[in-house]
């Protein structure tokens, strides 16, 4: 099977917020929950770069880790993946996360979290693909039709790659031999530990 | 489930409001539609209004069990035309999937295209016609609704005759709309109908029509994959056309090219460029004589281009001989070593290519900076081939189509202008008599005048009535898909708009045009669908045609475009008979266009717009060959956009999207033309020369173009445009069919010699031309010197509110004068601004935001955009912050020097160097607050947008550019403070 | 055709020459950027990493939170709570146990020395015990919600299943998050109450010398509360505060700190509430079954005589002299009535 990966080409993103409003558009994800974001570091100086960051589905996943009560499980695709029925919106995998990936709706008063929402890779959840049931908890599944995470489909520049990580690690590498520079993958380190080699 | 969490603890309190209806979020879309139903029940009893009308928007999880329709439709915000491609269900709009054939966008979107599935959701769309009553909002239905604005409008074109209507539409129509708006306008008897390019490319018309023939983008989007060169200038399509960024980046990527942004601001797009140039704001001419002068002093300029194809550039040259290193820095503080670097690399590393956008045409000098521009390329002879080129990025879906048909002051459809040809021209396309026009007019110098522009409406309504040129002041006015807070000195507006008899707003929302004012009756809104809800064709900033199919049916009772106005039309008919006015509209006017139960069919109106397009090549695009290319476009090259070898025969050959001009008749099958005037194709394949347009000499030199032709001409010189007398001197007249030579004895008679290119409705002259390997519209020079513009050459003038007073007396403004038919006082402005200027000691500039568009009320009303951008907000520098004790994100009062005393607006501050010292910049998109005051509760109940903010125009100042009356938005001058 | 040239307002102006005056200052005046480049983003990426900090910027969405591109910090807080976090719990908590277990066997209960006198005096009123015991058992409810989520998933889920195992976490959360509030609220009236009697002194100095009388033989002096139980009172009262303060932190995520303190917060609030969890473990076992007739004070209130005299001789001469005599319990028959 397939090793997942998300790719993020700084030296292509120019925060054009395209990946967070599909993913709004296609999970239906509500008002406060961002399981994509765009932040710019450097911002208004030279050396100025955005990068489109979400859950990186980790190797080894410090959420998976930390998770009081188990919740969540890597698909055969190394999608890191968990179970809304079983979350109790501790917060710890927010702690543990080096992406600040996961996303706790509010409920109730002063601020207690309900279950954790993330990015699914558009891979849906435990339950049977694309029934209404996944959608509603987790949005939809596009892995299972055979289609990538729409945040990378839509990149307006194509600076966010999905898919398997070698064949985006070449994509990335052939890029950076045509242009003659690169910022590196982001996050690859952290959560790969791995970066690209040129 | 996904519940809401409602993060945001600043927002909160402002946002609560808005918050309602978002409850819950996208997914409980049924919860919604309960809110929204239980709403409209509490209305429908009021109003005793069935509810059946009302078509509620629905969504929810796609079921993968039923089928799914894909429709294509393109992108409603920028100009790039993104392709979407809709998932359907049930009528239901369920998904969006990335358009992979697209050779524009392949697949991609920025955060509007990827989120205008919510647009037909429509959870703060206007649902029902509704009016204001004793300043409360109340539904009512389509036909009293439109019986009572015809009433209206006839009253006052009774007693103040036709001009005193204003017809403002919108580069949100489709080209069709945009047609039918401007068609509307004529038969109504004014001129004054304008639309969103007065304000945002009105400028780069006229002065690149006044340099080369047409007023567009001459090469595309995907030809900067060829450049080598690519200078920003004046624009920051990062966030303005972020898919644009792909090619621009591909560029720089494939050929290493240089990317060379010049900007008073650090934009994202100035964050990839390999060179960058912050100037002071308003001084783009000095900059580009700047770099003219170490082109010329280095002998850098293509002198056999300039020879062959330019008039006039000698005039350049003793001009840029003023603007030696020293003294452009001295005005815009670039040091002139910088400035060699890019001229150099402009000049000698080619192809180059000159992107602008606003920051260039928005200014008292646009045309002026638009021809500097112009002339850069023209020197360096970078026009008219790959890679190079003038590429103009426009700014709405469609506001290059609408400005072409005609949404304009100063023109009928596709640049005829006003003059009687022009007129007679249409009235043989639409088969109504000249006679009968005219006498729809107060005059015939009425009908000839340029009629008041966008940027002037309210000095229309509220100068004196001798200062207005026309019968009467303006007194009603009628808004198509437009945003009231898109002008400058809002202040001004909203006395106009108090003072106005009739107010129209058509539009998917309410618009601030809603709220702005104080009014309390004669307001009417009606609710328009999107382009998404409609057929039609709209033309990409590359002048490429793309057609987009219906996605849904209209939701809730909106309408479109075209029902709405055969409507409005009939209504006007019953208004006249009962006004005993012997006018009448709907049975002219519609006279060759098909209408299906009350909506006039796109097809048939673009059928007409080919009749009649000859002098803008936009008779070749039929609806058949544009929905061909829609089916079809994998089939087109990345780069070249050229239907690739394995396309199918019916668009072999054929460029992505026909961009004009695609000359001659549909069966001609001329592929269109992707890169203007480039002399490297026979005309019949898309090649061109600059356009015969100015005469053939000035003042003994020669204006057609010398030993330069496109491949395969048979004249192989220049030559003027083609008309019967030019082909019966070439000996050509022959060529002409029987068939043509009868349509041109039908409409031309014994005047035969002087019908052209761009009035032979047979389109003959046009193919006979081209079969010679000629371009219909002759060969001549660009011209360097435009001596029909107040500024023949580009001169430096300081902006009206300047920071450099010392500068004044140097480079004043334009004497007063009068246009438009209205005063134009930008000299007595300045001279009493240069007083007020150490009061407001920061520059203000404003600019666009990637999650917003435009006025905004649209994508402020998305909650996946305006999650996004919050806040309006102000980016200072740090050093101005630190001076004024301003933290980031803490609250500032700005104020202008043109706001009322004691007034301020107050927005959030940005600490940033994104913004040099001395600098603040704004987004132009925010509305719904003014000058402090909160105008949620205006909005009719359920329809105000998420976000609201104080808009960058009650702070701007007045301004106007000499040619088009361009509001000046790009510098102006503020002073700000901690809230 | 003139007509279709495009209708524009001809005007020609007369520029009008001006001379130049010589004022440098330059509102607006760019400068520019051109060296000093700032290290690019895969230098900062690495820098940041091998300096431990985070790496943020700018963002527009008002969570600030998410402005933290990336925390490799989170690294270090999952090594705290998977294996430090577990072994101090576990030693703490296990160790605690042992060491009870090994007093019992080696000493045994406590007992009155003389046997139960039958006269009680009272120790703690109304008030105290009520506040006691909100105390004890919301302490007790928060120590079992918060130790198992370190560790219910090794020890508890294999047992009752994930389901169910996420029920009981999830009204665990509940009872921690609430029962937070009248833990705190007894805490500040613990101290309200009793910290009159629990200012240290030369006295505490040689109870703990004389290992407070559990070790060893000796009968050191004590005043209402020996040093033992300050002891008690104040890791109650310092431990509480810091857990409390920690887990409001905890308990309204963000609104107080960052990511960096939500971390350190969660540190010090696990670290020392199992420290307390183990003390109180003490503090438990010597209060009930550990020593004879002491549960009556919380329980009751009333406490032997002798049993007060035994543990609290000073106490109980002060007492006995504000002449609140000691009294026999109400079913006690008058002395020499037989």
């Amino acid at each position: 099977m397939a090793r997942m990966k998300f790719l993020l080409d700084a030296e292509r993103c120019i925060e054009c917020n395209a990946c967070v409003t599909a993913c709004k558009n296609e999970h239906e994800v509500p008002w406060g929950i961002n399981r994509r974001r765009v932040v710019t570091i450097n911002d208004g100086k030279p050396g100025e770069r955005s990068i489109s960051m979400a859950c990186m589905h980790c190797t080894d996943a410090p959420c998976a880790a930390v998770c009081p009560v188990s919740c969540f499980y890597t698909t055969a695709d190394a999608v890191v993946l968990h179970d809304k029925d079983l979350c109790i919106g501790c917060g710890y995998c927010f702690y543990a996360c080096p992406f600040g990936a996961p996303q706790y709706p509010r409920v109730g008063n002063f601020g207690s979290r309900g279950k954790m929402d993330k990015c699914t890779y558009c891979a849906g959840g435990p339950q049977a693909d694309n029934i209404e049931a996944e959608y509603v908890q987790y949005g939809s599944n596009r892995l299972a039709e055979g289609k990538l995470p729409l945040c990378a489909e839509m990149c307006s520049t194509k600076a966010l790659l999905a898919g398997d990580g070698q064949v985006i690690a070449q994509i990335y590498r052939e890029r950076v031999q045509k242009r003659g520079y690169g910022s590196g993958a982001w996050g690859w380190r952290t959560a790969y530990r791995e970066t690209v080699a040129i | 489930m996904l519940i809401k969490r409602s993060e945001a603890r600043a927002g909160k309190q402002r946002l609560a409001a808005a918050y309602q209806g978002l409850s819950s979020g996208g997914l409980d879309r049924r919860a919604f539609l309960k809110q929204a139903g239980v709403t409209g029940v509490g209305l429908a009893a009021l109003g005793a209004i069935p509810l059946t009308t009302v078509r509620p928007a629905q969504a929810g999880p796609m079921n993968h069990a039923q089928p799914v329709t894909r429709v294509k439709n393109i992108c409603t915000h920028c100009s790039v035309g993104c392709t979407v491609t809709a998932e359907v269900q049930n009528g239901v709009w369920v998904g969006q999937e990335p358009t992979w054939e697209s050779p524009i966008n392949r697949g991609t979107h920025c955060a509007k295209g990827a989120a205008v599935r919510e647009l037909v959701h429509g959870d703060r769309r206007l649902k029902y016609p509704m009016k204001l009553v004793g300043g409360q909002w109340q539904r009512m239905s389509w036909d009293q609704a439109l019986d009572e604005i015809a009433d209206k409008l006839m009253a006052v074109r009774q007693a103040s005759g036709p001009d005193s209507t204003f017809w403002l539409g919108s580069a949100k129509f489709s080209n069709e709309g945009a047609y039918l708006y401007r068609k509307f306008a004529a038969f109504m008897g004014t001129n004054s109908v304008d639309h969103q390019a007065r304000i945002c490319h009105s400028t780069t018309v006229a002065g690149v029509a006044n340099t080369w023939g047409y007023g567009a983008m001459t090469n595309s989007y995907n030809d900067i994959r060829n450049s080598k060169t690519i200078m920003i200038m004046g624009g920051n399509p990062a966030e303005a056309h972020p898919v644009s960024l792909q090619h621009v980046l591909a560029g720089k990527e494939i050929n290493r090219a240089n990317m060379i942004v010049i900007d008073p601001r650090f934009t994202r797009t100035a964050a990839h460029a390999t060179e960058y140039v912050r100037i002071r704001p308003g001084t783009d001419i000095p900059i580009i004589w700047g770099i003219l002068w170490h082109i010329f002093e280095n002998g850098w300029e293509d002198k056999e281009f300039i020879r062959q194809r330019v008039y006039g550039m000698d005039d350049v040259r003793a001009e840029v001989a003023k603007w030696n290193p020293a003294e452009v820095e001295r005005v815009t503080g670039v040091p002139g070593a910088q400035l060699r670097s890019v001229a150099e690399k402009f000049a000698t590393q080619k192809p180059s290519t000159l992107i602008w956008c606003m920051g260039a045409t928005q200014k008292t000098v646009g045309t002026a900076n638009v021809r500097a521009f112009s002339i850069l390329l023209l020197a360096t002879g970078n026009v008219g081939g790959d890679g190079n080129g003038a590429n103009i990025f426009r700014g709405h879906c469609n506001v290059q189509g609408a400005t072409d048909l005609g949404l304009d002051v100063t023109s009928l459809p596709l640049y005829y202008g006003l003059a009687e040809g022009a007129w007679k021209h249409w009235s043989r396309v639409w088969e109504v008599s000249y006679e009968s026009l005219l006498a729809r007019f107060d005059s015939k110098a009425m009908m000839e005048a340029p009629g008041i522009p966008t940027t002037r409406y309210f000095d229309a309504v509220t100068l004196p009535k001798d200062q207005v040129q026309q019968r009467d002041n303006t007194k009603a006015m009628v808004v198509f898909g437009h945003g009231g807070n898109t002008v400058t000195r809002m202040p001004d507006a909203v006395k106009g708009l108090e003072k106005l008899d009739l107010l129209v707003v058509a539009d998917p929302h309410p618009t601030t045009f809603a709220v702005l004012a104080n009014r309390r009756d004669n307001t009417y809104l009606l609710p328009i669908c999107t382009q998404f809800e409609c057929d039609g064709s709209r033309t990409a900033s590359n002048r490429s045609i793309q057609w987009g199919y219906q996605v849904v049916k209209p939701i809730f009772e909106s309408k479109t475009d075209y029902e709405v106005m055969y409507r409005l039309a009939g209504a006007l008919d019953k208004a006249a008979e009962k006004r005993n006015m012997p006018v009448r509209f709907q049975a002219e006017m519609f006279k060759n266009i098909e209408v299906r139960g009350q909506e006039p069919v796109a097809e048939s109106i673009l059928r007409e717009i080919n009749r009649g397009g000859w002098s803008t090549g936009y008779t070749g695009q039929s609806p058949e060959r544009l929905k061909l290319h829609m089916q079809h476009q994998d089939k087109f090259d990345l780069v070249t956009l050229r239907a690739k070898a394995d396309a199918p025969a019916e668009i072999a050959n054929d460029f992505y999207g026909l961009p004009w001009p695609c000359w001659g008749t549909p069966e001609m099958r001329h592929p269109g033309t992707h890169i203007l005037y480039n002399t490297n194709l026979p005309v019949k394949d898309g090649g061109g020369t600059f356009r015969a347009r100015f005469g053939l000499e000035r003042n003994g030199v020669s204006l057609l173009a010398d030993g330069s032709y496109s491949k395969d001409s048979q004249i192989q010189d220049g030559y003027p445009e083609f008309t019967v007398a030019v082909l019966k001197r070439l000996g050509w007249f022959d060529d002409l069919t029987a068939a043509e030579k009868a349509s041109l004895e039908r409409h031309f008679g014994a005047n035969i010699d002087s019908a052209s290119w761009s009035t032979d409705l047979s389109g003959g002259i046009q193919r006979v031309a081209i079969a010679h390997g000629c371009i219909p519209f002759g060969n001549g020079k660009a011209r360097a010197n435009a001596w029909n513009l107040p500024d023949p050459v580009p001169v430096h003038r300081e902006p009206i509110y300047t920071p450099r007073t010392d500068l004044i007396a140097q480079y004043p403004t334009l004497p007063d004068r009068r246009a438009f038919r209205l005063p134009h006082l930008g000299q007595s402005v300045q001279n009493r601004a240069k007083d007020l200027a150490p009061n407001f000691p920061i520059i203000l500039t404003s600019g666009r935001l990637v999650e917003y568009e435009g006025g905004g009320e649209e994508t402020r009303s998305n909650k996946w955009l305006a999650e996004l951008q919050q806040d309006m907000f102000v980016e200072i520098n740090p050093r101005d912050a630190a001076a004024r004790n301003i933290r980031d994100g803490a609250w500032v009062l700005v104020n202008g020097p043109e706001m009322p005393q004691g007034k301020a607006t107050r927005m959030k501050a940005l600490v940033t160097e994104r913004v040099g010292p001395g600098v603040a910049w704004m987004p132009f998109h925010f509305a719904g607050w003014f000058m402090q005051e909160d105008q949620r509760s205006k909005y009719p109940q359920g329809t105000d947008p998420i976000v609201l903010g104080e808009s960058v125009n009650a702070v701007t100042t007045y301004g106007y550019d000499p040619v088009t009356f361009m509001q000046e938005t790009k510098v102006t001058l503020c002073q700000i403070r901690a809230a | 055709m003139r007509a279709l040239v495009l209708a524009l307002v001809l005007i020609v102006a007369a520029p009008v020459a001006g001379h130049a005056q010589t004022n440098p200052q330059v509102s607006g005046t760019p400068t520019n950027p051109t060296s000093m480049l700032p290290p690019v983003a895969d230098e900062l990426e690495v820098i940041k990493a091998l300096q431990g900090g985070r790496v943020a910027g700018r963002i527009t969405i008002p969570d600030q939170q998410a402005a933290n591109l990336i925390q490799p910090q989170g690294r270090s807080w999952r090594d705290f709570h998977n294996v430090t976090l577990a072994w101090v719990g576990g030693v703490a908590v296990l160790g605690m146990l042992g060491i009870l277990v090994l007093f019992r066997l080696s000493k045994g209960r406590v007992p009155i020395e003389g046997g139960a006198s039958g006269r009680t005096i009272q120790r703690f009123n109304g008030l105290e015990r009520a506040n006691h015991w909100m105390v004890a058992s919301t302490f007790i409810i928060l120590a079992l919600s918060g130790l198992n989520l370190t560790f219910g998933r090794h020890i508890l889920l294999p047992l009752v299943g994930p389901e169910a195992f996420t029920a009981i976490s999830q009204w665990g959360k509940y009872a921690h998050n609430f029962l937070a509030f009248p833990f705190t609220l007894g805490l500040v009236l613990m101290l309200l109450l009793w910290v009159k009697d629990n200012i240290p002194n030369g006295r505490d100095v040689k109870w703990l010398a004389q290992g407070g009388g559990l070790i060893g033989n000796a009968h050191p002096d004590s005043e209402r509360f020996n040093a033992g139980q300050k002891g008690i009172f104040w890791i109650t009262i310092l431990g509480g505060a810091a857990v409390a303060v920690t887990g409001y932190m905890l308990v309204f995520p963000f609104f107080f700190t960052d990511i960096a303190g939500m971390q350190l917060s969660h540190i010090i609030h696990s670290i020392v509430s199992v420290l307390m969890i183990a003390v109180m473990l003490a503090h438990i076992y010597i209060g009930s079954v550990g020593m004879e007739g002491a549960s009556a004070a919380m329980t009751t209130g009333q406490v032997d005589l002798n049993w007060a005299k035994q543990h609290h001789n000073l106490w109980v001469e002060r007492e006995l002299a504000k002449g609140r005599a000691a009294e026999p319990p109400a079913s006690a028959k008058p002395a020499g009535a037989d």
